[in-house]
């Protein structure tokens, strides 16, 4: 038996300009786990986030938070359940760290419950999670690519969210901050949709989903779905497993597909012979 | 008394020069305002910008050569209504210059330069004198005053009532109706000294006085006269003090300087125009009775506010009428303090 | 550390001295001893033995245009902290969305050429022109590109902006005499000269509730700092805001400028110099802007009169050029802040 869905979308679809950047997307997600999003560049993986998170409107279809439907609720109560780490937020104001976090509780103020003790609490936690202690006194310009995404997600954990949506954030991060960005994340109790470049990465997740030009070709646990056949089709790849002597995990060992999507067809002139199978 | 003798002594004068006027000698060269006009014969179509020219061409006798008529401040003179009638107006500000030039005229008689100067609103002098039309610049507007600073322009010297005499000589000579002319300089010239015999010249003080021509809004700063143009020397001639030291033509000047230099009279204009409220004479006495400050002022209190028409503050014939209403109003009141 | 109280307490006793300053400084010099018993005698019958002309002056002139130097001051600077923080632009201020350019027209409009018969006055006529250039800015902006989409409301503020000081300027050309343009390019540069008290009666009631808007929602305006979706994903209803927000700066400005004329740089400079001092936070923004502007706008007055004896300068062009070197100064300073 599955545990509750906290978030579901169902025969969702976006379309800007006559493109069709998501079709048909039905997920579900299931509480307490921590769910992939993979697919090569342009597959819609930013947009499908924004779209559960709310940010962007479906052309067709809906997004359901705890059974309720996305546009019902207000946008308030949406942040209170839900926090996002986009993957590009940058301002020009010199804000310090800890102030910069502190936006995190917006959702849970209000004239009848400003900031408290409390609200200072979950601000200093949430920088020790992230290892950013040290920085809450510096100003925004001063820091580095890594270290500002790190405090996008001290913000996002200030938030309390029971939700956690994250656009590809280790991107700017060196390898010791990436494996320990995961781990964390990893470690919250909350559920996570985490939207990776990295296929290794991407195997601690519970499960995945691959979206491949805005459909959702496979869900399931990341063994079952990253087959060498979907590297090749979606990813245009070879890959193989291989299971680490020094604690028996499984990873991924990938090559470039000299067989892949746009290699040379052959023609006799006029039809095509060999068309490349994707 | 002496005040008759030297009317009669003017009046004599004009008589007798009447006698020696010279018919125009054609062609006719003369110098006005850094150009060199030349006439072959009287022109017989002429156009004017400016009421002051136009109303100058009237007292000439010359409605009949004049074809158009722009830039009015206010009704024409009742004396020269009926010929005015009979002349198309072109416009009541300024012209198109194809308005003008469609008119075919021979002069075209300007009053200020603004209009027909080097940043002409009409055009430049060049292009009319390309076409072979003269411009007759009153030398009101030109002699001593630089127009390019101060938005009507700075006198550079105080205003002279010889630039008057001199238009209007000069149009006489260019129409040639010198008799005339030197009549109307004879009746102006009597004019002006009933106005300066008829001031009592027993105060202890001097008087002091404000010209108040319009505002852009009625509660701001208002457009007064400057020291050294037509309204300060009618005040002048008449031993009154202008109350405001600039030299501009028009500058603007707070009411709280006004009030606390607390003018003894103040002369305010009426207009047919109605760009600014304040343009309104009523508009601008009703401002004055009930603003907080100006209320206050000696003026105000004792009803010595003197309204004159626009066209008499400015150098045209009607500036003698001007002078002597000024005068007759200022002997109406008791000036003890 | 000051308490919010202290902080309070010091910023109201700023205010009241400076616009006591702005009294008793003016065109013609009035005796300090003189302006106080002026200040008495209205406002609590203290009975002084005055010439009814200075106290006039002091009551009816003075005193008013200070309280509107305050409220414009405030107002403008207000809505150039909101624009800034909605518009997420350092440049923005609050004639980007085309008010000023429009206030210019409908002014221009009623006074050259006679629009309104008479019976529309010169500010009336600025604030519907202030609106409409503000609603045409809207309509363009919507029409092009995403609803709430910042880069787009900048380039049709731009657009619009252009379009109506160039109606502005044909109008001038065309119509004015030269009185009449000179009338009216002081008032376009802003002139305090004709305020009393029923402008003092709308402006600083409009100043305070939009100061009061804004700072109902600063939290709200915080969440901007890191873009439109930031602010979404932490719960701020965006489009509401922005249109909140921007309405009520819109409906500011216009009042503002239709009452002293367009004076510039108060709304551009007056929040940097806040950010740079007290940070980003617009809880304090907000007032301090206020503030700032207050004290600035009544200093920029009193300069206007009093720099060239006899003669009154248009305070836009005290502003500026008091204006840029300041903004020079600070984006030196926030340079050597990083």
């Amino acid at each position: 038996m599955s545990a509750p869905s906290v978030l579901n979308c169902c025969d969702l679809n976006f379309r800007v300009r006559d493109v069709e950047l998501l079709s048909d997307i039905c997920l579900e997600v299931h509480q307490g786990e921590t769910l992939g999003i993979v697919g090569p560049n342009g597959s819609g993986k930013s947009t499908l986030l924004k779209l559960l998170a709310g940010l962007r409107t479906p052309t067709a279809g809906e997004v359901r938070l705890a059974g309720r439907r996305l546009d019902e609720l207000s946008r308030r109560s949406i942040a209170q359940h839900l926090a996002v780490v986009e993957q590009q937020a940058d301002t020009d104001d010199s804000i310090k760290v800890f102030d910069a976090v502190a936006l995190g509780r917006i959702p849970w103020l209000s004239a009848l419950s400003p900031w408290s003790d409390a609200d200072d609490a979950m601000v200093r936690q949430a920088l020790h999670d992230v290892d950013a202690t040290h920085l809450q006194a510096r100003r925004w310009c001063n820091l580095s690519g890594g270290e500002r995404q790190r405090v996008h997600i001290a913000r996002a954990l200030a938030q309390r969210p029971r939700i956690l949506l994250l656009d590809e954030p280790t991107n700017h991060l060196d390898i010791q901050h990436q494996l320990s960005i995961l781990q964390v994340v990893q470690a919250l109790p909350v559920t996570t949709l985490i939207a990776l470049h990295d296929l290794n990465q991407a195997l601690t997740c519970d499960r995945l989903a691959v979206l491949e030009r805005g459909r959702l070709v496979a869900l399931g646990k990341p063994l079952e779905v990253l087959t060498p056949q979907r590297l090749r089709d979606t990813f245009g790849v070879q890959g193989h497993y291989l299971t680490d002597p020094f604690d028996g995990a499984r990873i991924l060992r990938l090559r470039s597909d000299t067989k892949g999507p746009g290699r040379i067809v052959q023609t006799d002139g006029r039809n095509i012979l060999k068309e490349p199978a994707c | 008394m002496r005040l008759h003798r030297v009317v009669t002594l003017i009046t004599a004068l004009g008589l007798c020069s009447q006698a020696q006027a010279t018919p125009t000698q054609y062609p006719l060269t003369l110098e006005n305002c850094g150009s060199s006009l030349t006439f072959q014969h009287a022109p017989a179509r002429t156009v004017t910008i400016g009421q002051a020219g136009t109303e100058m061409l009237y007292a000439l006798g010359l409605a009949d050569k004049v074809v158009g008529t722009s830039l009015w401040f206010n009704e024409v003179d009742g004396k020269y209504k009926a010929q005015n009638d009979q002349v198309g107006r072109l416009a009541d500000n300024e012209p198109s210059f194809e308005a003008v030039i469609g008119k075919r005229p021979e002069l075209v008689a300007v009053e200020l330069e603004w209009m027909v100067g080097p940043q002409g609103a009409v055009g430049t002098r060049e292009q009319f004198h390309e076409l072979n039309i003269p411009t007759y610049l009153m030398p009101s507007d030109c002699e001593a005053k630089d127009n390019r600073v101060g938005a009507d322009g700075t006198r550079l010297e105080p205003f002279r009532i010889d630039s008057m005499y001199k238009s209007i000589s000069q149009l006489a000579e260019i129409f040639d109706v010198q008799v005339r002319g030197q009549q109307l300089e004879a009746e102006l010239k009597a004019s002006l000294a009933r106005s300066i015999a008829a001031v009592q010249k027993n105060q202890l003080q001097p008087p002091s006085a404000l010209v108040w021509f319009s505002s852009a809004q009625i509660d701001m700063d208002p457009y007064v006269a400057g020291h050294k143009g037509v309204p300060d020397f009618m005040l002048k001639t008449l031993g009154v003090k202008n109350v405001v030291q600039s030299d501009e033509e028009w500058p603007t000047v707070g009411w709280e300087t006004i009030a606390r230099a607390n003018p003894t009279f103040l002369v305010i204009a009426r207009m047919d125009r109605r760009r600014f409220p304040a343009d309104d004479y009523q508009k601008k006495l009703a401002f004055l009775r009930s603003d907080p400050v100006t209320r206050n002022m000696d003026a105000v209190k004792h009803g010595r506010i003197i309204i004159l028409d626009a066209m008499a503050m400015q150098a045209s014939v009607r500036m003698f009428e001007g002078l002597e209403q000024l005068a007759q109003a200022i002997n109406g009141y008791d000036l003890s303090p | 550390m000051m308490t919010t109280l202290v902080r309070t307490l010091l910023a109201c006793a700023t205010l009241l001295i400076t616009v006591i300053l702005g009294v008793s400084i003016g065109e013609t010099a009035i005796e300090p001893s003189v302006v106080f018993q002026a200040l008495a005698n209205k406002l609590w019958a203290a009975g002084h033995v005055l010439d009814p002309i200075d106290e006039g002056i002091v009551w009816n002139y003075r005193l008013p245009r200070a309280l509107v130097a305050a409220a414009c001051g405030a107002g403008l600077a207000t809505c150039g902290v909101i624009l800034q923080s909605l518009l997420r632009n350092p440049l923005a201020d609050p004639y980007l969305l085309g008010i000023s350019a429009g206030a210019s027209t409908g002014a221009v409009l009623v006074a050259l050429l006679g629009v309104g018969a008479g019976m529309v006055s010169l500010s009336a006529g600025a604030f519907l022109g202030a609106v409409t250039a503000f609603a045409l800015v809207m309509v363009l902006a919507r029409a092009s590109g995403p609803p709430s989409g910042t880069g787009q409301i900048i380039l049709a503020g731009i657009a619009g902006s252009q379009l109506f000081n160039a109606l502005t300027a044909f109008l001038i050309t065309k119509s004015a005499s030269s009185e009449q343009a000179r009338g009216i390019m002081f008032w376009l540069l802003g002139n305090l000269s004709g305020v009393r008290w029923p402008a003092v009666w709308l402006t600083v009631p409009v100043a305070v509730a939009g100061l009061a808007v804004c700072l109902w929602h600063r939290r709200a305006l915080d969440a901007f700092t890191f873009g439109v979706d930031s602010a979404a994903a932490l719960g701020v209803p965006v489009r509401q805001v922005q249109c909140v927000l921007i309405g009520c700066a819109a409906l500011v400005t216009a009042v503002m400028v239709s009452i002293v004329g367009s004076i510039g740089f108060v709304g551009l400079v007056i929040p940097h110099a806040a950010r740079l001092l007290l940070g980003t936070g617009h809880a304090r923004l907000l007032p301090a802007s206020a503030l700032g502007g207050a004290v600035f706008l009544i200093a920029a007055d009193v300069l206007s009169r009093t720099l060239i004896k006899g003669q009154v300068i248009p305070v836009g062009v005290i502003t500026a050029l008091v204006g840029a070197p300041v903004f020079a100064m600070i984006l030196i300073g926030r340079r050597n802040a990083r």
